[in-house]
């Protein structure tokens, strides 16, 4: 996983090695993608999210989760780990219901979590195979809990955070808070990578 | 009684010869690939191959960049899968691909030759030098000017080829050509089933006996053809990319031909084939000489357009074309320096349009120029070759570029008066300096016009 990589994961033009005293003396990642497709992501002035989605990010998604380009994971693991290194609350990333995760061979959220070296942990289970993507708004808001505890996990008084790709209407992300608050959660806050 | 056993469904043979597919990928029933995976009609090979080098059994990639390790929550265990291919559906350790190995498809043996033209006497000799060449298995290098007919010449040898039952492939590394070339194919060989294969192309029935494809396509396949074309053999990205050369050889059969057609050949293909199997043929099929360019300087063009004022020269050269109503193709280096010129040209007129690689609307747009819905396009590199449009002229921003060889300035200049009524044309190489590239392309289009009309 640690490659440095010689071509950009996007567009597969050559990158540029560039060491700077910054990349040396502190921990930065090597970058994987070229300067170009950087700069079309279009950063989130929102505290929960780090990007808005436009048409870079659909084709980003895209390759990654439907084309299964777990390579892509990477990407973002600068950011990813900018924002996490310093959080205290417990990280979750919104599981992947077994079925569907067998079918697309991995589950992005842990992905994006692993490819910036962040500790996680797992409490929760989907319940249902069907995805939010497929439902409009009243669908999606209206439906029977996504999320269960997972069998023997205990939730403490303590902090989580909450972490998933994408918040669209943020019913996903409701869901698993219900769960963990009544379960006896002291807080749950979320962050996700775009917000829609 | 009903009857309980199953048939094979002819639509998935039709589909599958030839092809070497993802097992989970088959547009058919998965019920059915069981079954005919049962009946031993598919041969199966996984995914990637370790040994003795890892390589995709697809794409043959065998770069171990384009290799991603990770664990597989499907087989729970460490999986490696293929980037270089990815756009087709991800191939990894634990998926399965099938090659059919089952009853072949029944053939169509009708086919008829409408053509109605007539070939010139040097488009005759190279004609029925191709045909027996291909007749004999030999690979053949065809050299011919741009606009010289090419296609055409392939005709008799492919009618041939299919009277035969073999199975063609014409392979060119641009979608571009592909959507030029397939409806010339359809009208000349009305009673063939023909398929156009290329990025985002949509599912086509039955069984092609001809098959025209992007080279990228050409992955898809596994000793499928028996006669193999590649048009424009020297075109990016086909003579970059090593892999798309394995995937012409690997598409093929062992013994298949390939015939190579080109207006620029390389140098080693040129030693290859020079001196047995060889076509050469400096004149168009409309017995006028090549346009030659014109240099004409344009000095600092970049500086001058991110000022966001259209140099004077060009400005007049644009006009001048709207005057005498002649449709005209603006060539730039770049995708930023056109996006950054398009605005201050459209002040000219504002019905130019713009067009790049990834551009959705480049079919419509490029069918709008031939249809006279717009004066003029502007374009990367992409519309170098392959097009035709009647009466067009060329102008060159920054041929000094070095994205504009000389091969790809003939190109450029070649889509210059391929018409007979329009046999003359203009081609301009606007510049910030000449460069030796710019010479060979003028130095090169002069010998072909010497050697043509020296008889």
């Amino acid at each position: 996983m640690n490659k440095i990589e010689s071509h950009c994961l996007m567009c597969t033009q050559p990158l540029k090695a560039t060491i700077s005293w910054k990349m040396l003396l502190t921990k930065q990642f090597s970058p994987t993608i070229c300067e170009r497709c950087a700069a079309r992501f279009q950063r989130s002035h929102a505290s929960t999210a780090l990007y808005q989605y436009n048409e870079e990010m659909k084709d980003y998604l895209h390759q990654f989760k439907f084309l299964q380009d777990v390579a892509l994971a990477k990407v973002f693991r600068q950011e990813l780990y900018a924002r996490f290194k310093k959080e205290n609350a417990i990280i979750l990333p919104i599981p992947m219901h077994p079925l569907k995760q067998r079918e697309r061979t991995f589950s992005h959220t842990e992905e994006l979590l692993k490819a910036a070296y962040i500790p996680y942990s797992q409490l929760l289970e989907k319940t249902t195979t069907e995805t939010q993507s497929s439902k409009n708004r009243e669908q999606r808001i209206d439906v029977a809990p996504l999320f269960r505890l997972k069998t023997g996990s205990r939730v403490e008084h303590k902090d989580y955070l909450l972490f998933d790709d994408i918040k669209t209407t943020g019913t996903t992300l409701q869901h698993a808070a219900v769960v963990l608050m009544q379960a006896g959660a002291k807080n749950v806050q979320h962050f996700t990578l775009i917000e829609g | 009684m009903k009857y309980k056993g199953w048939l094979l469904p002819p639509a998935l043979r039709d589909f599958h010869e030839g092809r070497i597919w993802l097992k989970n990928h088959s547009p058919f029933s998965s019920a059915d690939i069981d079954k005919a995976i049962k009946k031993n009609y598919f041969f199966i090979i996984e995914g990637i191959q370790m040994k003795p080098v890892i390589r995709c059994n697809r794409c043959h990639n065998t770069d171990s960049q384009l290799f991603t390790l990770f664990d597989c929550s499907k087989c729970q265990q460490r999986c490696l899968y293929c980037r270089h291919c990815i756009k087709m559906g991800r191939v990894s350790s634990c998926t399965q691909l099938m090659i059919w190995t089952g009853p072949k498809a029944i053939k169509n043996n009708k086919h008829s030759l409408k053509w109605t033209g007539q070939f010139t006497e040097l488009q005759q000799q190279a004609a029925n030098e191709i045909l027996a060449s291909v007749k004999v298995k030999r690979s053949h290098l065809i050299n011919a000017v741009c606009g010289a007919g090419k296609t055409e010449l392939l005709f008799p040898a492919v009618h041939d080829a299919l009277k035969r039952g073999l199975r063609i492939c014409m392979a060119t590394p641009r979608t571009d050509v592909v959507l030029e070339l397939y409806p010339r194919f359809q009208q000349v060989f009305p009673e063939t089933v023909i398929h156009a294969l290329y990025g985002g192309a949509s599912k086509q029935d039955g069984y092609a006996q001809l098959i025209i494809a992007t080279t990228h396509q050409l992955y898809r396949f596994d000793k499928a053809f028996d006669v193999m074309i590649l048009d424009e053999a020297d075109a990016f990205p086909y003579t970059f990319d090593e892999t798309l050369q394995r995937a012409v050889n690997k598409a093929k059969r062992e013994d298949a031909p390939v015939v190579y057609v080109t207006a620029t050949p390389s140098q080693s293909l040129l030693k290859t084939y020079q001196q047995e199997s060889y076509s050469f043929i400096p004149k168009r099929y409309h017995n006028h000489p090549l346009p030659v360019p014109r240099v004409r300087a344009l000095w600092g063009y970049e500086k001058s357009f991110k000022r966001g004022i259209i140099p004077r020269r060009l400005k007049g050269w644009t006009e001048e074309r709207l005057k005498r109503n002649e449709p005209f193709l603006m060539f730039f280096p770049t995708i930023a320096l056109m996006n950054l010129a398009a605005p201050q040209i459209q002040l000219v007129n504002e019905r130019i349009l713009a067009v790049h690689a990834a551009d959705p609307e480049r079919k419509e747009k490029v069918l709008k120029l031939r249809n006279k819905e717009i004066p003029g396009l502007l374009t990367t590199t992409i519309l170098e070759r392959g097009i035709t449009i009647s009466n067009v002229q060329v102008a060159v921003i920054g041929a000094e570029s070095s994205i504009f060889t000389a091969d790809a300035l003939i190109q450029i200049a070649g889509r210059v008066g391929r018409n007979v009524q329009f046999s003359d044309g203009e081609v301009l190489f606007f510049h910030h300096g000449i460069t030796a590239e710019m010479d060979e392309a003028r130095a090169k289009i002069l010998f072909y016009n010497k050697k043509g009309f020296s008889r």
